[in-house]
């Protein structure tokens, strides 16, 4: 029965190490330690021993089992890395094959920029207002101090629907309609569609603005100057010059048009900034008196500001686009670049 | 509005490089539209001497000279002939550069050596023509440059001005604006009219009779003045600020205007019938010769100046043909007056005529400028034309206009501004601006503004034009110490960004149309005649008539878009857009704007790609989108209702969209008719989403389950059905069953073809059954399974293949 055993043990280990796949290796599990294999056929013969014989033979069959199981697991375990190895050794792709993509889509880009013009002033605490874009002459014009046959609305070419409807020409009549809805404080911006009847390469009988109000208790023009620079350096890059010079709008006062360094040429002088260094990007002021009046607001005891940007003008400074059209032709070739 | 540096130095004493003096013009509010300097960089074009002139050995045409340019002695050659020796003649040395970047070098002409070149005013850009080149007056100093020479070396400015600053529209405007910003004062040089012995009262007569809309009217008469061309220097003024020379008397009365902003007008007094001005309106209908030979018909009120027969002007606009100044003129009626700007505006505005003097008028011109204006341009005329001046004016100004009292508080303006000035400052930036200030008592000010400012009316305008003095670069950047908190954006607001978001997110492509569109563009769509989407609103003044109307649908503006596109050989395209149509009510003045989200997809589905065969977008691709959109909005109990939903789609292949009972939308293939009007070869599909009723129907709140911790179990069933049964009916007849432990339903395969009846298709549905609480046992899966079938084979009349 040792004899046996002892046999039983060497040529384990021999076919074990004779086995070259792991599919070999457990051919050998099968053969010495299955079931029915041989390991288990010799120890049926345990009974035949004596009684003091038993537990020495039996303690044997379990050794030389440990030591097949452990050496087995050994070549088993070399025998796969060996597997693997050989698998990285021959497997391979070609990397730069396109990868299987799912088609996105993009925003338009003034979609983009009213999207990241309000971002910025929901950060300083502006909420967002909106307001018809067939409107009244009154909140158009009238109720923003513009008193009917003055040159100032000469500044704004309207298209009209009837006597009294036209298509807003800027987006300030949202700053009437929020007023005469709610009492300050308040802080709104209004991005929307406006139409002046011009069209040429850099205008667009249909654009975008947004328009911003601010009325507290006592809102400065200093203040306004704050806000716009925050504003300006979110959009445009932290250490953007900002320059307001005055200028004129019927419904602010004192007003300025807002410049910030060409962003072109870095103030320096370009073909974009006409030489100046500087590129208007909005126009602002101090609510002037004459609205309050029409809101019903006590101009005496209130002030505020209010400003608004063209959002072509933006979008095409901050992608470098220089024909209007091309923001409403709808190319998706010009499209899928935003 | 354009000046001249050297025009504003005849009213202020400045000292300021180009860019200092475009920079505090542009700070005042005078923005710098365009700045051309004359003689910048033309240094080396001097004064010089012909010392020695002879013919060129090789050229007949050319002579050699000897140029004296005060320090040295060079040679020359020279095309010229108009020039001798001892002439002062100007010479562009080596290295200057002319008009038109042309340089001089140091050349050899016809083997002879010329150090640089004798220059015609041409050369210069002093002259359109010339014949020869410029032979000067002697005394200068050799060697000075030429421009500094005969001062002109020269700065022209194009200022763009607000509509406020009607006090700008003039040289002396401008130079005011300077004298402030620098504190320094006007020069006010104008000699006193030299007058005859006959009084004006004796030559004519002038009656008001619409005070109302002309509170003063001025004239002065001049006789015996010869017509002629103007002399070079006031051409060369005019042409600088963009008026192109008449005559004499008519180029005086122009320089006056640009001087100092009062228009004039000149009258050949010998065509005033009766010898007498009336000014009144005109009646209806009345007809009346411009000075530009048209005709025009007036309607009543309009403001006219009058003979004693007929207008002889149109008030502040332009005078006629019949009084006209003529080379035979010798007797001038000089007019300067101060209209009513609205009623200058309206005529003008109605007859499209639009004048330098209009446009002054109709902004607002200085009341008590109106003599000096007139005197000025008497005295130049007589200078100019010669004659004598008749003895005063007729100053019709019945009622004179007295400065308003404005009050104004310094801490207010303060406040308003950020800034802290001491009161002496602001009073000190007003006068600078010759407002009049007193102190008062209280610490207010009291101020009148001077009587060309007629935008100063109240005590803003005063804060402003104390920033603006003060500067605005001077006003410190601070934030608004009140704490606000924004709202939170609405549901409106916010699904808004969630649409634009998730369609982008699904490869789709936004796009912004025109708000307007064709007027056919509802035929193209073919809405039936009661379509609520024909009745449109109209622009009253398009620009063209493919945008006279205003959309009340996006899938025009989309159609064309993919056309436009398919054109440039983009044929694969997802494209949405999510934007107002503009829909008239009823009886009611404002339309309504409500929101639409439509989508069109034509061409393949995916990208090129190397690893399989693509396929061309269809229906499903189209409610896929919507479907996911839908559900993550949130809308609950979403139907599709084939029900032929628009004229525009295939009707075999669209539906309407239901969010309970409320119709959401639609989607559907593009009804090949319309397809083919918009050019389009390839099917289209399309949704169109009412925005206003998404965010209706989206519900904010979610129920969220944890999931099961027990495994599933799933078993597929193959139904052979008749072509009529809808996959939806198969679902809810599984979803009947109302059985907790059904977990999915999916259909995995429809099949028709071969091996399956006529009339007929194979539906493959899988379902998942599993429980919260426990593993289901193999019996009650199959208990429940034969329920589901059961139903199927029972309700939907299915067969189980
Ligand atoms: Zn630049």
């Amino acid at each position: 029965m040792r004899e046996q055993l002892e046999v039983l043990r060497h040529e384990a280990l021999q076919a074990i190490a004779s086995a070259s796949s792991q599919d070999s290796l457990q051919d050998v599990r099968i053969r010495f330690l299955g079931r029915k294999g041989e390991l288990t056929a010799l120890m049926k013969g345990l009974g035949s021993l004596s009684v003091e014989e038993r537990p020495v033979v039996g303690q044997l069959v379990n050794t030389i089992r440990d030591e097949i199981e452990s050496v087995l697991e050994s070549a088993l375990s070399a025998a796969r890395e060996q597997a693997k190895a050989e698998r990285l050794q021959s497997e391979h792709i070609d990397v730069t094959l396109p990868g299987r993509r799912a088609q996105f889509g993009t925003k338009h880009p003034i979609t983009q920029v009213i999207e990241e013009v309000s971002d910025i002033f929901a950060g300083l605490g502006f909420s967002v207002a909106e307001g018809p874009e067939i409107e009244h002459d009154w909140y158009n014009f009238e109720a923003l101090n513009f008193p009917p046959e003055h040159p100032a609305r000469d500044m704004q070419d309207t298209f009209f629907v009837d006597n009294s409807l036209l298509l807003r020409t800027h987006t300030s009549p949202v700053q009437i309609r929020t007023m005469l809805k709610k009492k300050p404080p308040l802080r709104i911006i209004a991005p929307g569609t406006v139409y002046r009847c011009d069209s040429d390469a850099t205008h667009s009988p249909m654009f975008h603005q947004i328009e911003g109000l601010m009325v507290d208790k006592s809102v400065s023009f200093s203040d306004l100057k704050g806000i716009l620079t925050i504003f300006t350096n979110q959009l445009f890059g932290q250490k953007t010059g900002v320059r307001l010079r005055p200028s004129f709008f019927p419904f602010t006062e004192p007003s300025a048009e807002v410049d910030i360094a060409c962003v072109i040429c870095g103030g320096k002088g370009c073909r974009v900034c006409k030489q100046s260094g500087w590129l208007e990007i909005l126009g602002a002021g101090m609510v002037d008196p004459e609205v309050y009046r029409h809101v019903n607001y006590d101009a005496d005891n209130i002030s505020g500001f209010a400003f608004g940007m063209g959002i072509e003008r933006i979008a095409m400074l901050k992608y470098g686009i220089s024909d209007m059209r091309l923001l409403f032709e709808n190319d998706v070739r010009f499209l899928r670049q935003f | 509005m354009k000046v001249t540096s050297n025009w504003l130095k005849e009213f202020v004493d400045f000292d300021l490089s180009p860019e200092q003096l475009a920079d505090l013009l542009t700070m005042l509010g005078l923005e710098m539209e365009g700045m051309e300097l004359q003689g910048a960089g033309m240094d080396d074009v001097v004064v010089a001497l012909v010392e020695e002139k002879r013919q060129h050995p090789n050229a007949d045409k050319l002579s050699l000279c000897r140029i004296n340019n005060g320090s040295e002695v060079l040679d020359v050659v020279c095309g010229a002939q108009n020039f001798k020796v001892g002439d002062t003649v100007v010479l562009a040395q080596i290295g200057a550069v002319l008009p038109g970047d042309f340089r001089i070098k140091r050349s050899k002409i016809r083997g002879e050596e010329s150090c640089g070149m004798l220059c015609s005013e041409k050369e210069l850009g002093l002259a359109d023509e010339s014949a020869g080149i410029m032979v000067l007056p002697g005394g200068f100093k050799l060697g000075t440059p030429v421009f500094e020479a005969l001062g002109l070396k020269d700065i022209f400015l194009e200022i763009g001005l607000t509509p406020n600053r009607a006090d700008c529209l003039s040289v002396l405007g401008v130079a005011r604006e300077i004298a402030a910003k620098l504190g320094v004062r006007i020069k006010t040089t104008y000699k006193p009219v030299i007058e005859g012995t006959t009084a004006v009262e004796d030559v004519i007569g002038v009656t008001v009779k619409d005070a109302d809309l002309c509170p003063r009217y001025a004239a002065r008469h001049i006789t015996g003045s010869r017509i002629a061309p103007s002399p070079a220097w006031l051409v060369k003024r005019l042409n600088a600020v963009g008026v192109r020379s008449v005559n004499n008397v008519v180029d005086v009365t122009n320089l006056v205007m640009m001087e100092l902003g009062q228009p004039l007008h000149a009258f050949d007094c010998d065509h005033l019938a009766e010898q007498r001005i009336v000014v009144r309106r005109s009646t209806e209908g009345e007809l009346f010769t411009t000075l530009d030979g048209q005709q025009r018909t007036l309607v009543a009120g309009d403001l006219v100046i009058c003979d004693g027969e007929q207008p002889v002007a149109l008030a502040g606009i332009m005078g006629g043909l019949n009084s006209e100044i003529s080379d035979a003129t010798s007797s001038i009626l000089l007019e300067s007056a101060w209209f009513k700007p609205s009623a200058i505006r309206t005529t003008s505005k109605r007859l499209g005529l639009h004048t330098e003097s209009s446009h002054r008028f109709e902004r607002g011109t200085d009341i008590d400028g109106v003599t000096r204006a007139l005197d000025r341009a008497a005295s130049l005329i007589v200078e100019l034309a010669g004659g004598t001046v008749s003895r005063g004016i007729l100053d019709i100004y019945p009622v004179k206009t007295e400065p308003a009292s404005i009050v104004l508080r310094p801490e207010r303006a303060n406040a308003l501004i950020g800034i802290d000035l001491p009161r002496a400052e602001i009073v000190d930036i007003l006068r600078r601006l010759e407002f009049v200030v007193t102190e008062s008592d209280d610490g207010s000010l009291e101020v009148f503004a001077p009587s060309y400012r007629i935008d100063i009316e109240r005590e803003i305008d005063l804060v402003e034009e104390i920033a603006r003095l003060n500067g605005f670069d001077r006003i410190p950047t601070t934030m608004p110490t009140a704490m606000v908190v924004s709202d939170r954006p609405s549901a409106h607001q916010r699904l808004e960004r969630v649409v634009r978001d998730v369609l982008v997110a699904h490869g789709m492509n936004e796009v912004i149309n025109f708000s307007f569109t064709t007027p056919d563009a509802a035929d193209k769509l073919m809405l039936s005649v009661d379509d609520p989407r024909r009745s449109v609103i109209r622009l009253v003044n398009p620009l063209i008539d493919e945008q006279s109307v205003m959309r009340t649908s996006l899938l025009p503006g989309l159609l064309e878009t993919v056309s436009r596109n398919v054109c440039f050989r983009s044929l694969d395209l997802k494209l949405f857009e999510m934007r107002r149509v503009y829909m008239p009510i009823k009886d009611a003045e404002m339309p309504r704007e409500p929101i639409f989200v439509t989508g069109v997809l034509t061409g393949q589905r995916d990208r090129e790609d190397w690893s399989h065969a693509r396929a061309a977008i269809d229906f499903f691709d189209a409610k896929g989108i919507v479907e996911n959109l839908l559900e993550l909005l949130n809308i609950p109990a979403v139907r599709w209702v084939s029900d032929t939903p628009e004229q525009y789609y295939h009707p075999g292949k669209s539906c309407s969209i239901m969010a309970g009972k409320e119709r959401i939308g639609s989607i559907g293939e593009i009804h090949p008719t319309v397809q083919e009007s918009f050019g389009l070869e390839k099917p289209v599909y399309c949704f169109e989403l009412d925005f206003e009723k998404l965010v209706v129907q989206s519900r904010q709140k979610r129920t969220i389950s944890a999931p099961s911790r027990f495994p599933d179990s799933t078993r597929d069933i193959a139904l052979l059905v008749s072509d009529g049964v809808s996959a939806e009916s198969i679902v809810s007849s599984v979803r009947g069953v109302k059985a907790q432990e059904i977990e999915q339903v999916e259909i995995f395969d429809l099949y028709c073809g071969a091996g399956i009846p006529e009339g007929h298709k194979s539906i493959a549905v899988r379902i998942r059954y599993r429980s919260y609480d426990r593993t289901l046992t193999d019996e009650e899966i199959a208990g429940l399974h034969a329920k589901v079938v059961d139903n199927l084979v029972n309700k939907v009349k299915v067969s189980i293949r």
